[in-house]
């Protein structure tokens, strides 16, 4: 059963992220954009990460990606443009796609991964607090340095020039 | 070390980040035109930073919250060298006239954000605080980049900068992930221990894995064939910035790539010098052989054909990023040595020849071979250091540039015969280098038209050329300074 879920949420991740590459309306891109964070949340689940899972879907599916509908909707005949998808070297590419595939196919199966047993947890969010404010203090400090730096530049590129 | 004890060792970084909050709030009672009085406090906030660096100084080195950072000799070796090219940059940026008649208090931040993260390249032994430093440099450099709006180039450099960025940190994450995967560990030193338990199966997702984080270290320090981003970028950016970004980035990239490679993949408790564990299964001295051969051989074949000195001086760049390179495949105590060297040295010189070039363009709005035309007879004291500069950047004794290079050059052919081959492909470079940084002499002393001979006016910029040049010619006289203190930093963290 499992097995099977875990299948059902691949094929849906990645069919719809197939979709918000090659769609060639901005609206459908986004749309099935939604689907792909959907699928990312269930695999974090599925994985017993609970609390990422529900984080994934506050943020990204609950903000990022409504901000990015409302950016298409209020954008004058944004809809109405259709993206193109030109490709140069196509040949070449293809090949270097077909290669680097099958040599991650070929690592994936081949490799002695750690496994680690896949038991229910007792509880996620203390662990994952404790980690923060202990194991990894100093990245969960500079992580702040930088959203906030990130948030300086957005606000210096998008303010309004002379 | 616990978290509490370690900031006894982080005095350095606490006054960046205390700079960078103090400096946000005082850019709120500048009017536009005082704006660039934040670059005062941030400066102020930069030396007492490098002053308590200094007063700080390990000998021994120490790991730091709970094995995330770490602060040894090395580290601080790199991080005096990027405060140094912090406080040219800002010095300059105040006589930057690309930069007038817009706000420029949130550039001063944005620096010290940058200068913040490039500490962390340096010291960071953890993949997350890899990744978050390498982050924290990455978008700091666009938005700097494109800090001239309404400048249709300075937009394109941005967006350029962010693709490339966005793209290589991308699949350096699968890279760490990979890692991640095979060891189950973030430090780089339980990860060496943990890879050491591994056998032959594991080596494809080793390679794998290591040619990934290099494309993310790599694209930092802009090696072929990562460096796609790099003319652009150079061309587009306000010229203070790209001076900084083809100094200071490159020189934390570049300690980042020792210090991560060495500990993840070295022999357990040793600095290089022995061989590594993976040697067999990484062809490591190989693959950076030939990655240091195309870096210098395409920046310098490109940057022949460049008509924009700007731009020439970008796949300059390029090319002494191979030069430095040649010091990773040798897999020794000199390569270090050569690189630490090379990259101090390569700070003056290379800062200067922008700084030269940042003044003709004030002065004649053009940044063309032909806009140095004359200047050997108007400015003969400019010109000369621009020779200087530009001797020294092709490796001719007695200047800076020529010590750098022997360094480097003496650890390759140290390695033993097989690697001459290399010694000689960086000798001829060299020589090619010659005709494109001659170009700019000749249009400054040999080039006949009186009429057109511009004026330089004097201004802050003068002077740093001045200080800048100092520097590049008594190093190529006297070194020994410069070679005692990188032999003093060669200490690295090891566990």
């Amino acid at each position: 059963m499992a097995t099977v879920t875990f299948w059902l949420i691949i094929l849906l991740t990645v069919f719809s992220a197939l979709i918000v590459v090659g769609s060639s309306q901005l609206i459908y891109s986004a749309v099935a954009l939604l689907f792909t964070f959907v699928g990312v949340a269930s695999l974090y689940i599925f994985l017993w990460a609970d609390f990422i899972g529900v984080v994934q879907i506050v943020i990204y599916v609950g903000g990022i990606l409504i901000l990015v509908i409302f950016g298409i909707m209020l954008t004058n005949k944004i809809t109405s443009v259709r993206i193109s998808h030109t490709s140069v070297q196509r040949g070449a590419g293809a090949a270097a796609v077909v290669v680097l595939f099958i040599l991650l196919v070929t690592m994936i199966l081949k490799t002695p991964w750690l496994e680690i047993a896949a038991v229910e947890p007792d509880q996620t969010v203390a662990s994952i607090g404790k980690m923060l404010m202990i194991d990894y203090l100093l990245p969960f400090e500079i992580t702040s340095v930088l959203l906030l730096g990130a948030l300086i530049g957005a606000a210096m590129l998008a303010r309004r020039g002379r | 070390m616990t978290n509490l004890f370690s900031l006894n060792y982080f005095g350095p970084e606490l006054i960046l980040t205390g700079t960078i909050l103090l400096a946000i709030i005082v850019d709120l009672f500048y009017q536009e035109e005082r704006s660039y009085r934040v670059g005062l406090w941030v400066l102020a906030g930069i030396i007492l930073s490098a002053v308590t660096l200094l007063i700080n100084q390990q000998s021994v080195p120490v790991a730091l919250f709970l094995g995330s950072v770490v602060s040894d000799p090395f580290s601080t070796y790199f991080k005096f060298l990027i405060l140094l090219a912090t406080i040219f940059t800002i010095v300059v940026s105040f006589s930057e006239k690309e930069l007038g008649n817009q706000r420029v208090g949130e550039y001063y931040v944005l620096i010290t954000i940058m200068v913040l993260g490039m500490f962390l390249m340096v010291s960071a032994t953890d993949l997350i605080v890899v990744y978050l430093a390498i982050e924290i440099v990455s978008i700091m450099s666009f938005v700097l980049a494109g800090y001239l709006r309404g400048n249709r180039r300075s937009s394109e450099a941005s967006l350029k900068y962010v693709i490339y960025g966005a793209f290589s940190s991308g699949i350096m994450l699968f890279g760490l992930s990979i890692i991640f995967g095979l060891t189950g560990s973030t430090n780089i030193f339980d990860i060496r221990a943990a890879l050491a338990g591994l056998d032959t199966s594991a080596d494809l997702a080793l390679i794998l894995a290591t040619l990934f984080i290099f494309t993310g270290f790599g694209y930092k320090i802009s090696a072929v064939p990562f460096h796609y981003w790099t003319p652009d970028v150079y061309e587009g950016a306000p010229t203070s910035i790209t001076a900084y970004l083809s100094v200071a980035p490159k020189a934390a990239g570049l300690a980042l790539i020792i210090r991560f490679f060495n500990s993840s993949l070295g022999a357990p408790g040793t600095f290089i010098e022995t061989e590594w564990i993976f040697s067999s299964a990484i062809p490591w001295t190989q693959v950076m052989a030939v990655l240091a051969v195309a870096t210098m051989t395409l920046g310098n074949l490109i940057a022949l054909r460049q008509t924009s000195v700007k731009r020439m001086l970008a796949y300059s760049s390029i090319a002494h990023a191979g030069y430095m390179m040649m010091g990773l495949p040798v897999l020794s105590e000199h390569g270090i040595y050569g690189i630490m060297i090379y990259a101090f040295l390569y700070l003056f010189m290379n800062l200067g020849a922008f700084y030269i070039l940042m003044l003709v363009r004030n002065n004649t709005g053009k940044e063309t071979f032909e806009a140095f035309s004359g200047l050997g007879h108007s400015s003969p004291l400019l010109a000369i250091i621009m020779t200087l500069f530009m001797f020294s950047l092709t490796g001719i004794p007695p200047t800076a540039g020529f010590i750098g290079k022997f360094y480097i050059f003496s650890a390759v052919i140290k390695a033993g015969p097989g690697f001459y081959w290399l010694a000689i492909i960086g000798v001829i470079n060299s020589v090619v280098s010659l005709y494109y940084y001659m170009q700019i002499v000749k249009a400054m002393f040999f080039k006949d038209d009186n009429e057109s001979g511009i004026t330089i006016k004097f201004s802050m910029i003068s002077i740093l050329t001045v200080i800048l040049a100092v520097p590049t010619f008594i190093f190529g006289v006297y070194w020994v300074p410069v070679a005692d203190w990188v032999r003093n930093s060669l200490v690295i963290f090891i566990r």
